[in-house]
Protein backbone atom coordinates (compact mmCIF):
# COMPACT_ATOMS: atom_id res chain seq x y z
CA UNK A 1 0.00 0.00 0.00
CA UNK A 2 1.39 3.47 -0.92
CA UNK A 3 2.20 5.66 2.05
CA UNK A 4 1.79 9.41 1.96
CA UNK A 5 5.00 11.47 2.26
CA UNK A 6 3.37 14.25 4.31
CA UNK A 7 1.57 14.70 7.63
CA UNK A 8 -1.66 16.13 6.24
CA UNK A 9 -5.05 14.45 5.98
CA UNK A 10 -6.36 13.68 2.50
CA UNK A 11 -9.96 12.78 3.35
CA UNK A 12 -11.94 9.97 1.74
CA UNK A 13 -14.76 11.11 -0.58
CA UNK A 14 -17.76 11.85 1.61
CA UNK A 15 -21.49 12.36 0.93
CA UNK A 16 -22.13 14.48 4.02
CA UNK A 17 -21.42 17.95 2.58
CA UNK A 18 -24.08 17.23 -0.06
CA UNK A 19 -26.64 15.87 2.39
CA UNK A 20 -25.93 18.83 4.70
CA UNK A 21 -26.48 21.32 1.88
CA UNK A 22 -29.74 19.62 0.92
CA UNK A 23 -30.78 19.69 4.59
CA UNK A 24 -30.24 23.47 4.59
CA UNK A 25 -32.31 23.76 1.39
CA UNK A 26 -35.13 21.67 2.84
CA UNK A 27 -35.19 23.56 6.15
CA UNK A 28 -35.28 27.01 4.55
CA UNK A 29 -37.84 26.23 1.86
CA UNK A 30 -39.70 24.14 4.43
CA UNK A 31 -39.94 27.23 6.62
CA UNK A 32 -41.45 29.18 3.71
CA UNK A 33 -43.86 26.33 2.90
CA UNK A 34 -44.91 26.23 6.57
CA UNK A 35 -45.60 29.96 6.63
CA UNK A 36 -47.53 30.04 3.35
CA UNK A 37 -49.11 26.62 2.98
CA UNK A 38 -49.42 25.39 6.58
CA UNK A 39 -47.41 22.16 6.06
CA UNK A 40 -44.44 21.13 8.18
CA UNK A 41 -43.45 18.03 6.18
CA UNK A 42 -40.62 19.64 4.23
CA UNK A 43 -39.13 21.38 7.26
CA UNK A 44 -39.28 18.17 9.29
CA UNK A 45 -37.52 16.28 6.50
CA UNK A 46 -34.84 18.96 6.51
CA UNK A 47 -34.37 18.69 10.26
CA UNK A 48 -34.13 14.90 10.08
CA UNK A 49 -31.56 15.16 7.31
CA UNK A 50 -29.60 17.72 9.33
CA UNK A 51 -29.45 15.42 12.35
CA UNK A 52 -28.43 12.43 10.20
CA UNK A 53 -25.71 14.48 8.52
CA UNK A 54 -24.31 15.78 11.80
CA UNK A 55 -24.30 12.34 13.39
CA UNK A 56 -22.54 10.61 10.46
CA UNK A 57 -20.10 13.42 9.66
CA UNK A 58 -18.87 13.77 13.24
CA UNK A 59 -18.84 9.96 13.63
CA UNK A 60 -16.51 9.83 10.61
CA UNK A 61 -14.23 12.52 12.06
CA UNK A 62 -13.90 10.48 15.26
CA UNK A 63 -13.06 7.42 13.14
CA UNK A 64 -10.47 9.36 11.15
CA UNK A 65 -8.79 10.78 14.27
CA UNK A 66 -9.09 8.15 16.97
CA UNK A 67 -9.15 4.96 14.90
CA UNK A 68 -7.15 5.85 11.78
CA UNK A 69 -4.58 8.22 13.33
CA UNK A 70 -5.03 10.97 10.75
CA UNK A 71 -5.01 13.80 13.34
CA UNK A 72 -1.27 14.45 13.34
CA UNK A 73 0.06 17.66 14.99
CA UNK A 74 -0.30 19.83 11.85
CA UNK A 75 -3.82 18.48 11.28
CA UNK A 76 -4.71 19.14 14.90
CA UNK A 77 -3.39 22.69 14.53
CA UNK A 78 -5.80 23.17 11.63
CA UNK A 79 -8.68 21.83 13.72
CA UNK A 80 -7.76 24.26 16.51
CA UNK A 81 -7.75 27.20 14.08
CA UNK A 82 -11.10 26.01 12.77
CA UNK A 83 -12.71 25.87 16.20
CA UNK A 84 -11.32 29.27 17.18
CA UNK A 85 -12.61 30.84 13.96
CA UNK A 86 -16.02 29.25 14.46
CA UNK A 87 -16.30 30.55 18.03
CA UNK A 88 -15.18 33.98 16.80
CA UNK A 89 -18.03 33.96 14.28
CA UNK A 90 -20.44 33.12 17.11
CA UNK A 91 -19.08 36.05 19.12
CA UNK A 92 -20.00 38.33 16.23
CA UNK A 93 -23.44 36.72 16.06
CA UNK A 94 -24.10 37.68 19.69
CA UNK A 95 -22.51 41.10 19.23
CA UNK A 96 -25.37 41.91 16.86
CA UNK A 97 -27.99 41.23 19.50
CA UNK A 98 -26.08 43.20 22.11
CA UNK A 99 -25.92 46.08 19.60
CA UNK A 100 -29.68 45.90 19.20
CA UNK A 101 -30.15 45.92 22.98
CA UNK A 102 -27.89 48.90 23.59
CA UNK A 103 -29.33 50.79 20.59
CA UNK A 104 -32.81 50.63 22.12
CA UNK A 105 -31.91 50.91 25.80
CA UNK A 106 -29.34 53.73 25.78
CA UNK A 107 -31.78 56.17 24.15
CA UNK A 108 -35.31 54.91 24.90
CA UNK A 109 -37.93 56.47 22.62
CA UNK A 110 -41.00 58.44 23.79
CA UNK A 111 -43.14 55.45 22.78
CA UNK A 112 -41.43 53.48 25.57
CA UNK A 113 -41.96 56.29 28.07
CA UNK A 114 -38.48 57.71 27.57
CA UNK A 115 -37.10 55.28 30.14
CA UNK A 116 -35.52 51.81 30.41
CA UNK A 117 -37.02 49.43 31.39
CA UNK A 118 -39.95 50.79 29.36
CA UNK A 119 -43.14 51.87 31.13
CA UNK A 120 -45.20 48.87 32.16
CA UNK A 121 -42.35 46.35 32.01
CA UNK A 122 -41.56 44.57 35.28
CA UNK A 123 -38.01 43.29 34.84
CA UNK A 124 -36.74 40.12 36.55
CA UNK A 125 -34.85 40.66 39.79
CA UNK A 126 -31.19 40.20 38.82
CA UNK A 127 -30.30 38.98 42.30
CA UNK A 128 -32.68 36.03 42.29
CA UNK A 129 -32.63 33.20 39.69
CA UNK A 130 -30.37 35.09 37.24
CA UNK A 131 -27.68 35.34 39.93
CA UNK A 132 -28.05 31.63 40.67
CA UNK A 133 -27.67 30.94 36.95
CA UNK A 134 -24.47 32.96 36.96
CA UNK A 135 -23.12 30.87 39.84
CA UNK A 136 -24.14 27.66 38.09
CA UNK A 137 -22.30 28.54 34.88
CA UNK A 138 -19.22 29.80 36.70
CA UNK A 139 -19.13 26.57 38.70
CA UNK A 140 -19.44 24.58 35.48
CA UNK A 141 -16.41 26.46 34.16
CA UNK A 142 -14.48 25.22 37.17
CA UNK A 143 -15.66 21.62 36.77
CA UNK A 144 -14.79 21.52 33.06
CA UNK A 145 -11.28 22.75 33.92
CA UNK A 146 -11.07 20.05 36.60
CA UNK A 147 -12.07 17.51 33.94
CA UNK A 148 -9.34 18.78 31.62
CA UNK A 149 -6.64 18.51 34.26
CA UNK A 150 -7.88 15.03 35.13
CA UNK A 151 -7.56 13.93 31.49
CA UNK A 152 -4.01 15.28 31.35
CA UNK A 153 -3.14 13.53 34.60
CA UNK A 154 -4.63 10.21 33.42
CA UNK A 155 -7.28 10.23 36.14
CA UNK A 156 -10.04 8.36 34.33
CA UNK A 157 -12.56 8.27 37.18
CA UNK A 158 -12.14 11.94 38.07
CA UNK A 159 -12.48 12.94 34.43
CA UNK A 160 -15.79 11.12 34.23
CA UNK A 161 -17.01 12.64 37.50
CA UNK A 162 -15.99 16.20 36.60
CA UNK A 163 -17.42 15.97 33.09
CA UNK A 164 -20.70 14.53 34.41
CA UNK A 165 -20.94 17.35 36.95
CA UNK A 166 -20.34 19.93 34.23
CA UNK A 167 -23.15 18.48 32.12
CA UNK A 168 -25.51 18.34 35.11
CA UNK A 169 -24.80 22.00 35.86
CA UNK A 170 -25.58 22.77 32.22
CA UNK A 171 -28.93 20.98 32.52
CA UNK A 172 -29.63 22.77 35.79
CA UNK A 173 -29.05 26.14 34.09
CA UNK A 174 -31.39 25.17 31.24
CA UNK A 175 -34.10 24.00 33.66
CA UNK A 176 -33.85 27.19 35.75
CA UNK A 177 -33.97 29.35 32.63
CA UNK A 178 -36.99 27.46 31.30
CA UNK A 179 -38.77 28.09 34.57
CA UNK A 180 -37.83 31.78 34.43
CA UNK A 181 -39.23 32.00 30.88
CA UNK A 182 -42.49 30.44 32.04
CA UNK A 183 -42.83 32.70 35.08
CA UNK A 184 -41.69 35.96 33.46
CA UNK A 185 -44.22 38.84 33.71
CA UNK A 186 -43.40 39.93 30.13
CA UNK A 187 -43.31 38.14 26.76
CA UNK A 188 -41.37 38.40 23.50
CA UNK A 189 -44.26 40.46 22.14
CA UNK A 190 -43.81 43.17 24.77
CA UNK A 191 -42.10 45.76 22.61
CA UNK A 192 -38.41 46.08 22.07
CA UNK A 193 -37.70 45.04 25.67
CA UNK A 194 -39.32 41.67 25.12
CA UNK A 195 -37.67 41.23 21.74
CA UNK A 196 -34.14 42.00 22.89
CA UNK A 197 -34.51 40.03 26.11
CA UNK A 198 -35.89 36.81 24.65
CA UNK A 199 -33.88 36.77 21.41
CA UNK A 200 -30.55 37.37 23.19
CA UNK A 201 -31.20 35.02 26.12
CA UNK A 202 -33.01 32.56 23.87
CA UNK A 203 -30.07 32.14 21.51
CA UNK A 204 -27.80 31.90 24.52
CA UNK A 205 -29.97 29.10 25.94
CA UNK A 206 -29.79 27.28 22.61
CA UNK A 207 -26.01 27.50 22.80
CA UNK A 208 -26.06 26.09 26.34
CA UNK A 209 -28.01 23.10 25.00
CA UNK A 210 -25.56 22.67 22.11
CA UNK A 211 -22.60 22.96 24.51
CA UNK A 212 -24.10 20.45 26.93
CA UNK A 213 -24.64 18.02 24.04
CA UNK A 214 -21.04 18.46 22.89
CA UNK A 215 -19.83 17.76 26.45
CA UNK A 216 -22.11 14.72 26.69
CA UNK A 217 -20.55 13.31 23.51
CA UNK A 218 -17.13 13.90 25.10
CA UNK A 219 -18.28 12.03 28.20
CA UNK A 220 -19.32 9.03 26.10
CA UNK A 221 -15.97 9.13 24.29
CA UNK A 222 -14.06 9.42 27.56
CA UNK A 223 -15.88 6.34 28.90
CA UNK A 224 -14.93 4.50 25.73
CA UNK A 225 -11.23 5.32 26.14
CA UNK A 226 -10.99 7.62 23.10
CA UNK A 227 -8.98 10.34 24.85
CA UNK A 228 -5.33 10.10 25.85
CA UNK A 229 -3.51 12.39 28.26
CA UNK A 230 -1.70 14.01 25.31
CA UNK A 231 -4.38 13.97 22.62
CA UNK A 232 -7.96 14.96 23.42
CA UNK A 233 -8.76 17.82 21.10
CA UNK A 234 -12.49 16.98 20.91
CA UNK A 235 -12.71 17.63 24.62
CA UNK A 236 -10.67 20.85 24.39
CA UNK A 237 -12.96 22.13 21.64
CA UNK A 238 -16.00 21.36 23.83
CA UNK A 239 -14.38 23.10 26.79
CA UNK A 240 -13.58 26.21 24.70
CA UNK A 241 -17.17 26.31 23.47
CA UNK A 242 -18.43 25.94 27.02
CA UNK A 243 -16.27 28.82 28.29
CA UNK A 244 -17.57 30.96 25.39
CA UNK A 245 -21.17 30.17 26.44
CA UNK A 246 -20.26 31.14 30.01
CA UNK A 247 -18.71 34.47 28.95
CA UNK A 248 -21.75 35.34 26.80
CA UNK A 249 -23.95 34.74 29.84
CA UNK A 250 -21.80 37.07 31.95
CA UNK A 251 -22.26 39.83 29.37
CA UNK A 252 -26.00 39.09 29.18
CA UNK A 253 -26.30 39.17 32.96
CA UNK A 254 -24.43 42.44 33.40
CA UNK A 255 -26.06 44.21 30.41
CA UNK A 256 -29.64 42.98 30.19
CA UNK A 257 -30.44 41.63 33.63
CA UNK A 258 -28.50 44.01 35.86
CA UNK A 259 -27.87 47.32 34.03
CA UNK A 260 -31.09 46.86 32.05
CA UNK A 261 -33.25 46.70 35.18
CA UNK B 1 -0.15 -10.70 55.40
CA UNK B 2 1.11 -8.02 52.97
CA UNK B 3 -1.35 -9.19 50.33
CA UNK B 4 -4.23 -8.86 52.79
CA UNK B 5 -3.08 -5.36 53.73
CA UNK B 6 -2.86 -4.37 50.06
CA UNK B 7 -6.36 -5.78 49.33
CA UNK B 8 -7.72 -3.88 52.31
CA UNK B 9 -6.19 -0.69 50.91
CA UNK B 10 -7.87 -1.25 47.52
CA UNK B 11 -11.26 -1.86 49.12
CA UNK B 12 -10.97 1.23 51.29
CA UNK B 13 -10.46 3.25 48.10
CA UNK B 14 -13.78 1.90 46.82
CA UNK B 15 -15.41 4.58 44.65
CA UNK B 16 -17.51 4.93 41.50
CA UNK B 17 -15.76 2.46 39.20
CA UNK B 18 -15.58 -0.45 41.59
CA UNK B 19 -19.22 -0.12 42.57
CA UNK B 20 -20.24 -0.20 38.87
CA UNK B 21 -21.53 -3.60 37.95
CA UNK B 22 -19.71 -3.96 34.68
CA UNK B 23 -16.57 -2.11 33.58
CA UNK B 24 -16.55 -0.67 30.06
CA UNK B 25 -13.89 -2.51 28.09
CA UNK B 26 -11.41 -0.61 25.96
CA UNK B 27 -12.41 -1.47 22.42
CA UNK B 28 -10.25 1.19 20.75
CA UNK B 29 -7.48 -1.22 19.57
CA UNK B 30 -10.12 -3.42 17.83
CA UNK B 31 -11.68 -0.38 16.19
CA UNK B 32 -8.26 0.83 15.11
CA UNK B 33 -7.56 -2.50 13.45
CA UNK B 34 -10.95 -2.52 11.70
CA UNK B 35 -10.70 1.03 10.39
CA UNK B 36 -7.10 0.69 9.29
CA UNK B 37 -7.74 -2.44 7.21
CA UNK B 38 -6.53 -1.92 3.65
CA UNK B 39 -9.81 -2.78 1.89
CA UNK B 40 -10.45 0.44 -0.05
CA UNK B 41 -13.75 1.11 1.75
CA UNK B 42 -14.30 4.82 2.50
CA UNK B 43 -14.55 5.80 6.15
CA UNK B 44 -18.30 6.48 6.06
CA UNK B 45 -18.98 2.84 5.13
CA UNK B 46 -16.08 1.14 6.87
CA UNK B 47 -17.94 0.34 10.09
CA UNK B 48 -20.05 -2.40 8.56
CA UNK B 49 -23.60 -3.09 7.33
CA UNK B 50 -25.12 -0.53 9.69
CA UNK B 51 -23.15 2.23 7.98
CA UNK B 52 -24.45 1.23 4.56
CA UNK B 53 -28.07 1.12 5.75
CA UNK B 54 -27.87 4.50 7.43
CA UNK B 55 -26.15 5.97 4.36
CA UNK B 56 -28.83 4.63 2.03
CA UNK B 57 -31.60 5.98 4.22
CA UNK B 58 -29.91 9.38 4.39
CA UNK B 59 -29.36 9.51 0.63
CA UNK B 60 -32.96 8.42 -0.04
CA UNK B 61 -34.17 11.27 2.16
CA UNK B 62 -31.82 13.65 0.31
CA UNK B 63 -33.09 12.66 -3.15
CA UNK B 64 -36.77 12.55 -2.13
CA UNK B 65 -36.41 15.85 -0.31
CA UNK B 66 -34.81 17.56 -3.30
CA UNK B 67 -37.57 16.26 -5.55
CA UNK B 68 -40.25 17.45 -3.13
CA UNK B 69 -38.69 20.93 -2.83
CA UNK B 70 -38.60 21.29 -6.62
CA UNK B 71 -42.26 20.22 -6.78
CA UNK B 72 -43.36 22.60 -4.02
CA UNK B 73 -41.41 25.56 -5.39
CA UNK B 74 -42.65 24.89 -8.92
CA UNK B 75 -46.27 24.65 -7.80
CA UNK B 76 -45.86 27.80 -5.68
CA UNK B 77 -44.39 29.67 -8.65
CA UNK B 78 -47.00 28.57 -11.20
CA UNK B 79 -50.36 30.34 -11.13
CA UNK B 80 -53.17 28.12 -9.88
CA UNK B 81 -56.24 27.86 -12.10
CA UNK B 82 -59.45 28.48 -10.15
Amino acid sequence: MARQAHAYHMVDPSPWPLTGAVAALLMTSGLAVWFHFNSTVLMTMGLALLLLTMYQWWRDIIREGTFQGHHTPPVQKGLRYGMILFITSEVFFFLGFFWAFYHSSLAPTPELGGCWPPTGIIPLDPFEVPLLNTAVLLASGVTVTWAHHSIMERERKQTIQALTLTILLGFYFTALQAMEYYEAPFTIADGVYGSTFFVATGFHGLHVIIGSTFLAVCLLRQIQYHFTSEHHFGFEAAAWYWHFVDVVWLFLYVSIYWWGS
Amino acid sequence: MMRNLLTLRQISRCTLSTTARRQVQNKVPEKQKMFQEDNGIPVHLKGGVGDALLYRFTMALTVLGTGYVVYELASAALPKKK
